[in-house]
C-alpha cells in the first residue's frame, strides 16, 4: 500500500508545503518585484505632447509650449483667449453692423 | 488649397483654415439664431475631416464659450436675456448634470450606456421636434381661423406654462424681461431636468432648454433664445477649461473657428429681428428632425453619411437664416427710404 502511494505521489508532504509556499510567493511578490524592475507602477494617465520640433517661433509654438509645460495655465489661457476674442470681435461687429445703418435697439417680443 | 493648410501641433495634424472658418460660421449663425451651442454640428464635422474625437469635443466647447459671448451681448442689447431666470436655471442645471453623470456611470456598469443613451437621444429629438412642429401648425391653423372669422386676435386656451406659473410655492419671483411671474422652483426644476437629460445624452443641452423655456416657463421665443445663450456661455467656458486642463483642446483650431463663429453668431442673432417667434420655432423643428436622422444613421453604423448629413444641413439652414436677414434688412431700408420721401 505504502509502495503504491509512493508511486502515485512521489513528492513528500514537506515538499508539497515548500511548493505551495513558493507558488504563493510567486503570485504575491514576483509581480511587485517585476514592476519595481520595470520602473515602478504602470502609468495610469497618458499625457499627449505637442510636437514643436521644427516649428518657427510664433503664436503656434507659444501655445504648444504652454500646452507641454503647464496644463492648468493652458486651461486658463483657453478661457481668457476665447472670452477676449469673443468680446473684441463681438463689439467690433456691433460697430460694423451699426455703420451699415441697421437699427440695433431693443426689440418687441412678437410671436 | 494646400496654402490654406495650417499645422495644429496639439491635435498633431494639418488642417484647412477655410474649413475651420466654414464650420465656425455655420454653427455661429445657427447658434445665434436658435440659442444653442451647436456641438451636434461641430463635433461630427471636425471628426469627419480627421480630428480625433476627444479633441473635437474639447475644441468645440472652447470656441462655444467665445461665440456665445458674442451672441449674448447682442441678444442682451435686443433685450432678450433674462439674467435672473438664467441664473436660477444654472443652479438646477449644475445639480442635474452631476446627477446625470452618475446615472451614465451606473448605465455603463450595467453595460447599457451606449445603446440606451443613443435610443433615448433619438426618441427625445423626435418628441421635441414633433411637439414644436405641432405647436407651429396649430398656431397657423388658429391664425387662419381668426382671419376667416375677421377677428383681430387669435384665441388660444391656457398653456402648460401658464398652468405651471400658477403653482404657488414661495418664493414667487417676477422675471421682468420674460414677463413671467412664477415660483423660483419652476426654473430651478426645469434647469435640473434639462441638466440631467443633457448630461445623460452627453450634449450641452441648448436644444432641450430653449423649448423648455418656451413651453414650461412661458418665455417669449426671443427671450428663450437669449437666455439659453447666457447659459451656453457659462457652460461653454467651464467645459473649455476642464477639457483644456485635460489637454484635449486644440486652441489654434478653436481660434480659427471662433473667428468664423463670432461673425456668424452676430449675423444669426441680428436675423431674429426680422422673423417672428413662430418662424424660429418652425426652423428649429426642422433642424431637430435632421439631427434625429443623423443620430439614427449613426445607430445604423453609418458614421460618414451621418456626419455629411449634419454638416450639409447646418450649411443649408445657416444659408436660409442669412437669406432671411438680407431680405429683412432690404425691407427695412426700403421702408426707411419711403418714409423719408417728402409728401407732395
Amino acid at each position: 500500500m505504502h509502495m503504491i502511494s509512493r508511486k502515485i505521489c512521489p513528492v513528500s508532504p514537506d515538499k508539497w508545503k515548500a511548493i505551495t509556499l513558493l507558488f504563493i510567493f510567486a503570485v504575491l511578490v514576483l509581480p511587485s518585484i517585476t514592476l519595481a524592475a520595470s520602473g515602478g507602477k504602470p502609468a495610469t494617465k497618458i499625457y499627449n505632447v505637442a510636437d514643436t520640433r521644427g516649428m518657427e517661433p510664433g503664436l503656434s509654438k507659444w501655445i504648444a509650449d504652454i500646452y507641454n509645460n503647464n496644463l492648468w495655465l493652458f486651461g486658463t489661457l483657453i478661457v481668457v483667449m476665447m472670452g477676449g476674442m469673443g468680446l473684441i470681435i463681438g463689439l467690433g461687429m456691433d460697430k460694423l453692423v451699426a455703420l451699415l445703418g441697421i437699427n440695433l435697439g431693443k426689440l418687441d417680443h412678437h410671436e | 488649397m494646400e496654402i490654406f493648410n495650417v499645422y495644429l501641433p496639439i491635435a498633431g495634424m494639418d488642417f484647412n483654415i477655410l474649413l475651420l472658418l466654414l464650420i465656425g460660421t455655420t454653427v455661429g449663425v445657427c447658434g445665434g439664431f436658435f440659442g444653442i451651442g451647436g456641438a451636434w454640428i461641430v463635433t461630427p464635422a471636425l471628426n469627419i475631416f480627421g480630428f480625433p474625437m476627444p479633441y473635437a469635443i474639447g475644441t468645440d466647447l472652447a470656441h462655444m464659450g467665445g461665440k456665445s459671448i458674442v451672441s449674448t451681448i447682442r441678444h442682451g442689447k435686443f433685450g432678450n436675456v433674462d439674467v435672473r431666470l438664467a441664473v436660477s436655471m444654472i443652479i438646477g442645471t449644475t445639480v442635474g448634470m452631476e446627477l446625470g453623470a452618475k446615472l451614465v456611470i451606473w448605465l455603463e456598469q450595467m453595460g447599457l450606456a451606449e445603446s440606451v443613451i443613443r435610443k433615448i437621444y433619438v426618441v427625445f429629438l423626435f418628441l421635441i421636434g414633433s411637439y414644436v412642429l405641432y405647436d407651429y401648425l396649430s398656431h397657423v391653423r388658429r391664425q387662419k381661423k381668426a382671419a376667416k372669422a375677421g377677428e383681430p386676435k387669435e384665441e388660444s386656451g391656457q398653456t402648460l406654462a401658464q398652468k405651471l406659473n400658477r403653482i404657488n410655492i414661495p418664493p414667487m419671483i417676477h422675471f421682468k424681461t420674460s414677463g413671467v411671474r412664477c415660483s423660483l422652483w419652476l426654473p430651478v426644476l426645469v434647469g435640473f431636468v434639462t441638466g440631467v437629460v443633457a448630461s445623460v445624452l452627453g450634449v450641452g443641452g441648448g436644444f432641450i432648454r430653449m423649448p423648455a423655456l418656451i413651453y414650461l416657463v412661458g418665455c417669449p421665443t426671443l427671450v428663450a433664445v437669449g437666455t439659453d445663450l447666457f447659459e451656453v456661455m457659462i457652460t461653454g467656458a467651464y467645459g473649455a477649461f476642464t477639457y483644456g486642463v485635460k489637454g484635449r483642446v486644440d486652441l489654434l483650431a478653436a481660434m480659427y473657428m471662433l473667428l468664423g463663429a463670432a461673425i456668424g453668431a452676430q449675423l444669426g442673432t441680428i436675423a431674429v429681428k426680422y422673423v417672428r417667434g413662430y418662424s424660429i420655432r418652425l426652423l428649429f423643428a426642422i433642424t431637430i428632425f435632421i439631427a434625429c436622422a443623423s443620430v439614427l444613421l449613426k445607430q445604423l453604423e453609418l458614421q460618414t453619411p451621418s456626419s455629411i448629413l449634419i454638416l450639409t444641413a447646418g450649411i443649408a439652414i445657416s444659408t436660409v437664416i442669412i437669406t432671411l436677414l438680407v431680405r429683412g434688412v432690404m425691407k427695412e431700408k426700403a421702408a426707411i427710404r419711403s418714409s423719408s420721401k417728402p409728401l407732395l
